[in-house]
């Protein structure tokens, strides 16, 4: 076996786990899982609580106002502006 | 494809002109270590269709052959990866037809025709069958079985007649058989390359075999046979560390061996291994006074002195901060080693060969002389229960072979208060030994750990040449025990063995 410095024997030239470690992790696999299994489930959990708690389907709750009387629109704003200070020097 | 060097047409001309001038195949490559690996690549430089160098064919597989191994010696090879089985009257190697033909000379057929030749050890042995009465003269082991390769009846009637049994270690004798094979083959043996010592923040899992050598960085080992070469020598240091590390996988749960006697017993030892930091260095500006080095007395040493001294280190690299004084004292404790035995001089008075040079933590000395001997000399007198411990590997303690022989040291060990840490060599040896202890020594001593099967035990078998159908593996199982303390008491007092309060 070529000595390769900066590998580890413990992975084959494709990075995939050896027999001796698969050894070395086998008494943990079980503990490990579950525990993994509960730490995905906590996130799923949150997520989805808050997601329900911010979610609303019931718009009833918030009032409209009613459509405020419009004037026609004669100019832009500027000679609006323009009028109503005319108005007010005289 | 078409070649680089060699013009097409050339080739093709003188290849079919002359049908004898074949292309050179590619040289065998050693394997190295595991056949499931794919052959080192190819040269980088591409072949030439046509060579003129002169064929070379390997052709019988155990022909030897030289090779550079990793480290850049060169080795001879004797046999390959795949050609490890043969039977042990016929094997390639020399030395293995010596000891198959010291089992003819010396092991008895274990048939129940014929008359016993030994006390029966255990209600397993294939000895109780056998009857005295109307059993037949005693036979030499003849006959080989076919499938393990090794002498284990006299003749194959017999064998035939008893295969359930002989089935029950056969599969077990044919790995030993390779196994052997496969340490005098000559190659290069990776998993003796042991670990390199770590800092001491990285714990280390000593939970099985598997998670100690992944947590200590080890090359990995990934087929059985490397780990049983690997742990038939590694089991001598790491019984003894698994035992008295702090992260011991022996608890005083209930699934744990260890009991309160054990704990207190191994809790002093684990005060002075597990040192706390005292803001002292290795430079001259801040020393610190150390304390005594750990003593560690193996009894009985027979093969494990002879270890070499990187595999003790193993043990070592595990305790930071910690010297330890390693003694090897038996009457065979120079078995397998060459060196002279020094003079007995005042300064060294039972002659003992010591090694100091091995590191700043660790220094080995090699007594030839019986236990009992040393002890009522006071040669290691004080015993402090806070750095020494015994360590007996397979004593045989109610072996009746070798039980004469521990009679003296067994009551002069117990005196002593501490730990003695002892293994037995297979489930049936470790309960005689138990065994014996509990019926001389029961209200003398207390059980430290339970007797169960070593977390560290060799996973390599032997065959007992004396009798084959005997494997046995190193350090297979593991107690230990101590002697019990008495306490003085007042004459009208209530008597507390053993409380908080008195000890």
């Amino acid at each position: 076996m070529p000595y390769r410095p900066f590998q580890s024997t413990y992975y084959n030239e494709r990075m995939q786990a050896s027999p001796a470690l698969l050894r070395a992790r086998a008494p943990y696999l079980v503990k490990n899982t579950i525990t993994g299994a509960a730490i995905v489930a906590l996130v799923i959990g949150i997520y989805t609580y808050t997601i329900k708690v911010i979610s609303q389907d019931e718009f009833e709750d918030v009032i409209v106002p009613p459509e405020p009387v419009r004037r026609p629109q004669s100019g832009s704003t500027t000679d609006e502006v323009k009028l109503a200070m005319a108005q007010k020097k005289q | 494809m078409r070649p680089p060097y060699t013009c097409n047409r050339c080739l093709s001309l003188i290849k079919s002109s002359r049908p004898q001038l074949r292309p050179t195949p590619p040289v065998r490559i050693p394997r190295r270590h595991h056949s499931t690996k794919p052959a080192l690549p190819k040269l980088s430089l591409p072949k030439r269709g046509l060579s003129s160098t002169a064929n070379r064919k390997f052709n019988q597989a155990f022909e030897p052959f030289e090779y550079v191994d990793p480290e850049g010696q060169r080795r001879r090879t004797v046999l390959s990866e795949d050609n490890l089985f043969h039977s042990f009257t016929h094997s390639p190697v020399p030395e293995i037809r010596k000891r198959a033909a010291f089992m003819r000379q010396h092991a008895y057929c274990p048939h129940p025709s014929h008359k016993p030749t030994r006390v029966a050890h255990s209600d397993g042995d294939l000895e109780s069958r056998k009857s005295s009465e109307t059993g037949t003269v005693p036979a030499h082991v003849n006959f080989e079985c076919p499938d393990c390769g090794v002498p284990v009846y006299c003749c194959e009637e017999h064998w035939a007649d008893d295969y359930e049994a002989h089935l029950e270690v056969c599969d077990v004798i044919r790995e030993i058989n390779q196994d052997d094979h496969d340490l005098r083959s000559g190659r290069f043996f990776k998993e003796f390359e042991f670990a390199e010592p770590q800092m001491e923040e990285i714990l280390v899992n000593m939970t099985s075999w598997d998670t100690y050598l992944y947590t200590r960085d080890y090359d990995a080992l990934n087929e059985d046979r490397e780990m049983r070469q690997a742990t038939k020598l590694l089991t001598y240091p790491m019984t003894i560390a698994s035992v008295i590390h702090e992260l011991s996988p022996y608890n005083i749960r209930s699934g744990g061996s260890m009991t309160p006697e054990g704990l207190k017993s191994f809790s002093a030892l684990r005060h002075t291994l597990h040192p706390p930091r005292t803001g002292g260095g290795d430079t001259w500006k801040n020393p610190r006074l150390a304390p005594p080095a750990v003593r560690i007395f193996v009894l009985g040493a027979r093969a494990e002195s002879s270890l070499p001294r990187e595999t003790w280190m193993q043990m070592i690299y595990l305790f930071h901060r910690v010297q330890f004084s390693l003694n090897f004292i038996g009457p065979e404790a120079m078995m397998n080693r060459s060196e002279p035995l020094p003079e007995r001089t005042p300064n060294n008075p039972f002659g003992a060969v010591v090694e100091d040079r091995i590191s700043n933590a660790l220094k080995i000395s090699t007594f030839v002389e019986y236990y009992h001997t040393l002890h009522k000399t006071g040669h290691f007198y004080p015993y402090d229960p806070y750095f020494d411990v015994f360590v007996v590997f397979h004593p045989g303690f109610g072996n009746p072979a070798s039980m004469h022989e521990w009679e003296e040291t067994l009551p002069l060990l117990l005196e002593t208060k501490c730990p003695i840490i002892a293994t037995g060599y297979s489930p049936w040896d470790t309960k005689q030994d138990v065994d014996f202890l509990q019926t001389r020594f029961s209200n003398e001593m207390d059980i430290l750990l339970d007797p169960m099967e070593n977390r560290f035990r060799s996973l390599r078998w032997d065959i007992n040449d004396f009798d084959p159908h005997d494997v046995s593996c190193d350090n297979w199982g593991l107690y230990a025990f101590r002697g019990k303390r008495y306490e003085t008491t007042r004459k009208d007092a209530d008597e507390e063995v053993h409380s908080e309060r008195t000890e």
